[in-house]
């Protein structure tokens, strides 16, 4: 054999190490996984006339109901609200503690980074069902898990804003005799302001779409409407609450846009 | 009114920076501090408000007849002392996203109760000091500007009108013109040495033509203790003791 078809060779080997090896673990361990969890393609096209069905008994919505889903959609936006000012009040003081620079104590930073890490690993429904196991039904344990459940993704973001913040300012604020509290006002919040209120707004954005969901587990709200109907087969009644559900995640996504360009706008302008 | 004694000052790696610093200076004083570049001038004017914790000596500041040492005093007491500390940095350290008469404004924070400058802010009064401090360094028509559309003058200006109101009894200065061009360098200075009639100035300059201008004492460090402190107008013997067995660079003078 030639020195030149050696190398040919090995080349090959080469590329069939790099690539035809991992796309076939890729694709035997894609085929176990959906033969474990039953991936049926059959029962799928099945499915689609049914599907077809059931829309067809979605329409015309039940056009009367919208005056009634007003009420429900606007406690929907209530709870995203209030949860995500609650949510990142709070993330705001823990991501203080989290936060390297501004943390009383090396041990107090790792406990509340901790804190924070383990409230996003913790899967959102579990903290829903706990709030509605221990205050009930209603808007309240809704409030109270969007804000819980926002705390881990804002606290970690708001703290890592605090430790890029400029160090010199601090240190100024530290030498005309300020309290780190007035060092904290006076010199940090400027600094970080446009990353809390975008990521606030963003988080905003995704308790919408939670808190409709909030309501399918008995938390209040247009979700709790959509729910109902659709176990009481008022697949009519369903849609309006559907239609509402669009026109409300658009909205909201439209309004926090327009503030985000109020008030981040003119930073960039000016 | 500031008295430094047997300052000492070792860094984290273990060498012995500041050995020994003994000097005094009074009201009415302009002094600047000279010496090699790492010979601890920053970390001495760090020690006199307390920023880095000496390891051995003391810093008293005498500015009401009632004399205050520095060195282990924490939390309020600090702060107390502290307030009647200017102290100007390299870079203004202003914060950026606030406006000029704001940052004018946290000269005050040591002075306001911490809960009402938290909730309330300032009073019309201290806004109106602010504004006369800012007319003094002649950058009133930049209150209302963001700190951070400044130029690097201008900002310096910011800083000593923040300095001053804190109606410090001394002023540090770490390199306050080094990062201006010439002409902005002198504005800065002349807006500084007036200043003196109120208070002590403590700067690090390197220009020795700054220094015969403007300061009234010199002070020059080498290996961790004072090795020249006198006349401003410093002979090119002594220049070439404290800068060592390199030939002194004083770099070419500001506003020629």
């Amino acid at each position: 054999m030639s020195v030149a078809a050696l190398g040919a060779m090995i080349v090959h080997l080469k590329k069939f190490r790099k690539y035809v090896l991992p796309a076939l673990a890729a694709t035997l361990l894609l085929w176990g996984a959906s033969t474990i969890s039953r991936v049926d393609l059959g029962a799928f096209l099945a499915g689609i006339p049914r599907g077809i069905t059931l829309f067809g008994h979605m329409l015309p919505p039940q056009w009367e109901d919208f005056p009634g889903l007003i009420g429900p959609a606007l406690e929907t936006v209530q709870i995203a609200f209030v949860g995500t000012v609650l949510g990142a009040a709070l993330a705001f003081l823990i991501g203080l503690l989290a936060a390297g620079n501004l943390s009383p104590h090396r041990a107090v930073r790792e406990l509340a980074r901790g804190a924070l890490t383990a409230e996003r690993a913790l899967p959102d429904l579990i903290i829903i069902l706990f709030f509605v196991a221990i205050v009930g039904l209603g808007a309240f344990p809704g409030v109270m898990a969007v804000a819980v459940c926002s705390i881990g993704m804002l606290g970690k973001l708001f703290a890592d804003a605090f430790e890029e913040v400029d160090p010199k300012p601090l240190e100024a604020m530290a030498a005309v005799g300020a309290t780190k509290a007035q060092i904290i006002r006076y010199a940090v919040l400027p600094q970080v302001f446009p990353s809390l209120i975008a990521n606030t707004l963003y988080r905003f954005d995704v308790n919408i779409r939670m808190s409709i969901f909030l309501g399918v587990v008995g938390a209040g709200g247009i979700g709790f409407h959509l729910v109902m109907s659709m176990r009481l087969l008022q697949y009519r009644e369903a849609m309006a609450s559907i239609l509402v559900i669009l026109v409300l995640v658009v909205l909201c996504e439209k309004l926090s846009d327009a503030f985000r360009r109020r008030i981040l706008g003119q930073e960039v302008l000016r | 009114m500031i008295t430094v004694k047997g300052l000492s000052k070792k860094l984290p790696d273990g060498t012995l920076l500041l050995k020994d610093i003994n000097f005094q200076v009074e009201k009415g004083e302009f002094v600047a501090l000279f010496g090699e570049s790492g010979v601890g001038k920053t970390v001495l004017l760090r020690c006199v408000n307390g920023l880095t914790v000496p390891d051995n000596g003391e810093v008293v500041i005498n500015g009401d007849g009632n004399p205050q040492r520095i060195n282990g005093k924490k939390g309020k007491e600090l702060r107390r002392i502290r307030r009647r500390i200017g102290m100007i940095f390299q870079g203004s350290n202003l914060v950026k996203r606030l406006s000029v008469l704001e940052n004018v404004m946290t000269g005050r924070l040591g002075w306001i109760s911490p809960a009402r400058s938290l909730l309330y802010g300032f009073t019309d009064k201290e806004v109106d000091r602010a504004l006369e401090a800012l007319a003094k360094v002649g950058v009133k028509h930049l209150a209302f500007r963001r700190a951070e559309t400044l130029s690097g003058g201008e900002m310096q200006r910011v800083a000593i009108a923040r300095a001053i109101l804190q109606e410090p009894y001394l002023l540090l200065a770490d390199e306050p013109v080094a990062s201006l061009d010439p002409k902005n360098a002198e504005v800065v200075l002349d807006y500084l040495k007036p200043l003196t009639e109120q208070m002590a100035i403590i700067g690090v300059f390197h220009h020795l033509d700054i220094v015969r201008k403007y300061c009234t004492r010199a002070i020059g460090i080498k290996d961790g203790v004072v090795a020249y402190d006198g006349k401003p107008d410093v002979s090119p013997e002594v220049l070439s003791a404290v800068y060592g067995s390199r030939p002194p660079v004083w770099p070419v003078a500001a506003g020629q």
